[in-house]
């Protein structure tokens, strides 16, 4: 059996613990007889309540990153520590939004929200009254009844992010959530995720390739490099909220970020 | 026209055509008699009071045999067919197991079983739930398969995520993604039931409307062969009907998916 590793710097109690460390991460895939790289040496950390966009190029490997996250893939090499220990697959602890529609089509918006406190088994009347305050949360409050299918995309992704948000994940994973939205509901969804974990203080790692998204949205940007994959910068995002987009220094950022993506 | 007519149309005019034919002697009674004589036959066979006539009052033991074995058939074949369905679709071994074996045994024409299963079950209830519970076998199964086959993996994805496991996941995401198709396989199934159920009587069982209308074509009573294909169909829609609404009682995914 292979030794565990002490965490890295012995943490003392109560201290500024990153919530999450991700440590020289590997992925490789076997493709058609021969193994290709995705990930490699991939290291970030994130801390308790902040809001860190992964931003790269489609095939960066930003998605197999948070599949990894998710615990829907393993690394092939590397750690990924959350509160210090090491996380196994798939767990309501770190929750994902997907960017397609994942809803259950059988469920109508309230049971698909109530979906993973029934799980849990917690009791029908405390469910209903979690579902109506999420509900509430993310403006759907009359949609409770209705099925996935009768409702327009952006509040299918409303309705993903309620269905998370209620299980109240450690660090919740958004994976282009809203790439498939037109401009105007992925600007609301937007403000709607920022409203939303500064009353919830929810930890969010959001994958984008949109350089105004991560803009709009991060704390912190990580940029990542291709082929293979790894975090190439990071970038604080000092600006003040709620961001202007006119505002200059936010142009600034924006146009910063375009010139390092495309290199 | 309203929309609840149109149904009607075809077999009303398919009513009239057979009256006009009777009337205008364009077909002989002994071929097909007038719908008039049909429906007397229908009734007496139905409400008539037994030994008041051959055939009189028959409807409810022939009905009640014959529902009995459709029954235990179909039920068999969904309490095998539905399970390991839902394996072979999820599990490659499972269908590298059955798939083969499966497809072959689906080439063998149901029909061709009959001489086999008189040996082995005598005539009767035996070989009747035989042939009805091996020809409903295949819709349900293959369906159930296609089904739990076609479940969006990221359903199941998103399902663990929120913390339902293997055995849980099986009934709170496979089952009622996989329902659509599951619903197709029963319906099949259950109308292959009543098919095989007419063979399985056809070989001299006393009751149950295949036997009655075996019997009647040995008595060259043809009103009666169309009274017990009437009476088939009828409950043949019926059992659909009743398969239908009991799933969309018992599964939101059977009531909100069609």
């Amino acid at each position: 059996m292979r030794p565990r590793l002490k965490a890295v710097g012995t943490p003392s109690p109560g201290a500024a613990e990153p919530l999450l460390v991700v440590r020289d991460l590997r992925k490789v895939f076997p493709v058609g007889g021969r193994f290709v790289t995705v990930l490699e040496g991939l290291s970030f950390h994130a801390r308790r309540g902040e809001l860190i966009c992964i931003l790269g190029r489609s095939g960066c490997g930003k998605s197999t990153l948070l599949k990894i996250l998710a615990g829907f893939l393993r690394p092939s090499a590397g750690r990924v520590l959350l509160e210090g220990r090491p996380v196994g697959g798939p767990s309501p602890e770190r929750c994902v939004v997907f960017q397609e529609d994942a809803l259950f089509p059988w469920l109508t918006v309230g049971e698909n929200i109530g979906f993973g406190l029934r799980v849990k088994g917690l009791d029908r009347p405390s469910r209903k009254r979690a579902v109506r305050r999420y509900l509430s949360f993310v403006g759907l409050t009359e949609f409770r009844d209705y099925l996935p299918q009768a409702i327009s995309g952006g509040m299918k992704q409303r309705v993903s992010l309620a269905r998370v948000l209620i299980l109240e994940p450690r660090v919740l994973l958004m994976d282009e959530p809203f790439a498939s939205l037109d401009a105007q509901t992925r600007e609301e969804m937007q403000s709607l995720l920022l409203s939303l974990r500064g009353r919830l203080s929810q930890t969010v790692l959001f994958v984008t390739h949109d350089v105004n998204e991560a803009a709009v949205l991060a704390d912190r940007i990580l940029l990542m490099g291709k082929e293979p994959g790894f975090v190439r910068e990071e970038i604080p995002v000092a600006l003040p909220r709620p961001r202007a987009r006119e505002d200059p220094a936010y142009l600034d950022l924006c146009s910063r970020l375009h010139r390092l993506v495309r290199d | 026209m309203k929309s609840t007519l149109l149904p009607w149309v075809i077999p009303a005019a398919a009513l009239l055509a057979w009256a006009l034919a009777g009337r205008l002697e364009l077909i002989p009674a002994y071929l097909l008699p007038p719908p008039e004589d049909v429906g007397r036959a229908a009734l007496r066979y139905v409400f008539g009071s037994p030994g008041e006539a051959p055939y009189a009052g028959r409807f409810l033991q022939d009905a009640r045999a014959s529902l009995v074995r459709v029954t235990c058939g179909f039920a068999l074949a969904v309490a095998v067919g539905i399970p390991l369905g839902i394996l072979s679709g999820r599990l490659a071994p499972v269908q590298g197991l059955l798939g083969a074996t499966v497809n072959g045994l689906r080439a063998v024409p149901g029909i061709s079983w009959l001489p086999l299963a008189m040996v082995w079950f005598g005539i009767g209830m035996g070989t009747t739930v035989f042939l009805v519970a091996l020809a409903a076998f295949f819709p349900v199964y293959l369906n159930a398969a296609a089904g739990a086959r076609r479940v969006d993996p990221l359903l199941l994805q998103a399902g663990a995520m929120m913390g339902v496991r293997r055995f849980r996941g099986t009934f709170a995401i496979l089952l009622p993604a996989a329902m659509p198709h599951i619903v197709t396989g029963l319906r099949l199934g259950l109308g292959l039931s009543w098919a095989y159920l007419v063979l399985g009587e056809l070989t001299g069982v006393p009751d149950g409307l295949g036997a009655v209308i075996m019997d009647a074509r040995m008595l060259g009573r043809i009103d009666i062969i169309v009274v017990g294909m009437i009476l088939i169909a009828v409950m043949g829609r019926g059992s659909d009907l009743l398969l239908t609404s009991s799933l969309r009682v018992c599964f939101k995914s059977a009531r909100r998916l069609s």
